[in-house]
């Protein structure tokens, strides 16, 4: 191996992962050498961005730019979608904040409010007060994300201090463009744990301290296009919910 | 016309071999369609006009010896068949590929040199699939590599994780912990006259709230306001902890520990001037830094739990009653988000 030219080694390399790349570079010298070269982390980096995304300045090379688009998210579209990477694959994540989605009666003031909070990304986000009819929906273009991977879609929430009206399960939806809307088989999701008499999807604690719930999963292939469009709802109780902070909808590639 | 055109030119005939010399010099003569799907073997007959006789043999490059060129020939002579399958070429590379790591890694090197694309992409990948998943010295002793890192240059890979900006937070709660923990120091040395408010943000809270009717100072909890800012907390009590409208009481008491809350949050949230990165000495020993590292995470999510169920506070009016015993939505602050 010694005997093998620098690019010879950044070829090899370019065809692991970011986490064996950066291994690599503890090896030896020259490994270090090729594992820190900018073919390599072109490699790892999206072959295309999104329209408005603009690189940060300041990054001398291509690995600090992939490790500042792993941990630092960029906000795109007028702030309202956050762009970062995944960072065993180099995979794009998107997150579409509240005011990005269609939250029915979100213009209300006596149903939502919309505030903000220190530990959210984007500049608001929504705060239900209370309200009967509980339909969150987004959509995002299919083209945005990254080739050959599996995503999934979580709601990203958490709770004021009275939430109510939770404890049962909700609808959660995914569908692909072209997809009649009859079609569509909604999922029971649970936002709150209620031991017993949970089925489906269930929140799980996030590590920035928010929730998030899964909504659905697709495959993205080379060339899909069309718009995926997501949504959590509750219309069919006839008694109120109150207490539901939403931050956003998370996309992001499934781990194996 | 030359001989060697002559060969060119009636292929069916004779077929046309190509003389080619190895780094190790030997030489050997090779079916032309073969020796040609190498491009640079190709490069040297075509503008070269080289290899037409044994002493005009084409010089391989240094990396080719004979026993990967060899393997190259076996490789070339399946390949540049026309009629084989996809499957047919899948299955013999496979089985071309079953060799132990160091001549993989000659027969890349020599590969390349001859700058044959398919061959490289397929030892490339071979490659990356031994070094996929193993730690850096399971590599050096896969690939027989001299360790000539020093122990420094070794730990570099880490500071990816200083980008991330929970990690500069908790960097800077640190460099604040520890000076307090100075301040603790020197005050212990010295006679305070003042007392030093060491109630914990649950207790102040619960105080202010009307739960807990006590004014003198309480059990010593994790000091987490600066001096500063116990006393005027402190003093504001004091002089309404009697008073028997607790309800106008907490919503202003509110007010004041949001902005203090607020100014402590700013500190922390601004770069400080001088207050680097680089400045986490380890001056602490590792226990107290442990016990530390958990504090500070605390302090950290409670900060912004704190934050976020004040502002809750805010929009409803405050309930108390007069004996003091609160109700049990109350119980909730302090505890970590995500308990409700």
């Amino acid at each position: 191996m010694n005997n093998l030219p620098e690019d010879c080694i950044a070829k090899i390399l370019s065809l692991t992962s970011p986490r064996d790349v950066c291994r690599s570079s503890a090896v030896s010298r020259c490994f270090r050498s090729a594992a820190d070269s900018d073919h390599v982390w072109n490699h790892f980096l999206p072959s295309e961005f999104p329209e408005d995304f603009r690189a940060p300045e300041g990054l001398p090379t291509k690995k600090h730019l992939f490790f500042s688009l792993v941990h630092n998210p960029l906000l795109l579209h007028d702030s309202q979608l956050s762009f970062s990477l995944e960072r065993s694959t180099g995979n794009k994540c998107y997150m579409m904040a509240a005011r990005a989605l269609n939250i029915t009666w979100g213009h209300d003031q006596r149903y939502w409010q919309w505030i903000s909070l220190p530990d959210a990304r984007f500049k608001e986000v929504a705060a239900l007060k209370m309200v009967w009819w509980l339909d969150i929906t987004g959509k995002i273009n299919i083209s945005l994300l990254s080739d050959d991977t599996l995503y999934a879609a979580y709601l990203v929430f958490k709770w004021n201090l009275d939430p109510y009206g939770f404890r049962q399960p909700v609808e959660a939806s995914l569908v692909l463009a072209g997809t009649e809307h009859d079609d569509v088989q909604p999922s029971m999701v649970s936002l709150m744990h209620n031991p017993g008499s949970e089925q489906g999807q269930r929140a799980e604690l996030r590590s920035d301290d928010w929730y998030e719930v899964q909504l659905g999963q697709f495959f993205k292939r080379r060339g899909d296009m069309g718009e995926i469009e997501m949504s959590l709802k509750e219309t069919k109780r006839p008694f109120e919910k109150k207490g539901l902070i939403v931050h956003g909808i998370e996309i992001r590639p499934v781990l194996p | 016309m030359s001989e060697s055109d002559l060969d060119i030119m009636e292929p069916e005939t004779m077929k046309s071999y190509i003389w080619l010399q190895t780094a190790d010099g030997s030489v050997q003569q090779v079916e032309q369609e073969v020796a040609m799907f190498c491009p640079m073997i190709c490069q040297e007959i075509i503008h070269k006009g080289a290899g037409s006789s044994k002493n005009h043999a084409i010089s391989l490059p240094q990396r080719v010896n004979s026993a990967m060129f060899s393997l190259i020939l076996d490789y070339c002579r399946f390949h540049q068949v026309p009629g084989r399958s996809n499957k047919e070429r899948k299955v013999y590379d496979e089985k071309f590929m079953r060799m132990e790591t160091k001549r993989l890694c000659e027969l890349t090197s020599a590969a390349d040199s001859l700058q044959l694309k398919p061959l490289v992409d397929l030892t490339s990948s071979a490659l990356a699939r031994i070094i996929e998943g193993k730690t850096p010295e399971e590599i050096r002793d896969i690939f027989h590599l001299p360790d000539d890192l020093t122990e420094e240059e070794k730990l570099e890979p880490l500071k990816n994780t200083m980008d991330d900006p929970r990690i500069r937070l908790l960097n800077r709660l640190y460099a604040k912990k520890r000076k307090e923990l100075k301040e603790r120091e020197r005050l212990k040395n010295v006679e305070v006259e003042g007392h030093v408010d060491e109630r914990s943000v649950d207790d102040l809270l619960s105080f202010i709230n009307g739960t807990d009717p006590k004014v003198a100072k309480m059990s010593k909890g994790k000091k987490k306001y600066k001096k500063k800012k116990n006393q005027k907390i402190i003093s504001s009590n004091d002089k309404e902890s009697h008073d028997l409208h607790f309800k106008q009481q907490g919503v202003e008491e509110t007010g004041s520990r949001m902005r203090d809350l607020l100014s402590l949050e700013d500190e922390i949230f601004t770069p400080k001037a001088g207050c680097e990165d680089g400045d986490i000495d380890d001056e602490i020993d590792p226990a107290m830094k442990e016990m530390l590292d958990r504090e500070v995470e605390d302090f950290a999510r409670r900060l912004n739990s704190n934050w976020a169920q004040s502002l809750g506070q805010e929009r409803r009016p405050v309930h108390f009653s007069i004996n003091g015993n609160n109700g049990t939505t109350r119980r909730h602050i302090g505890q970590s988000s995500g308990h409700n």
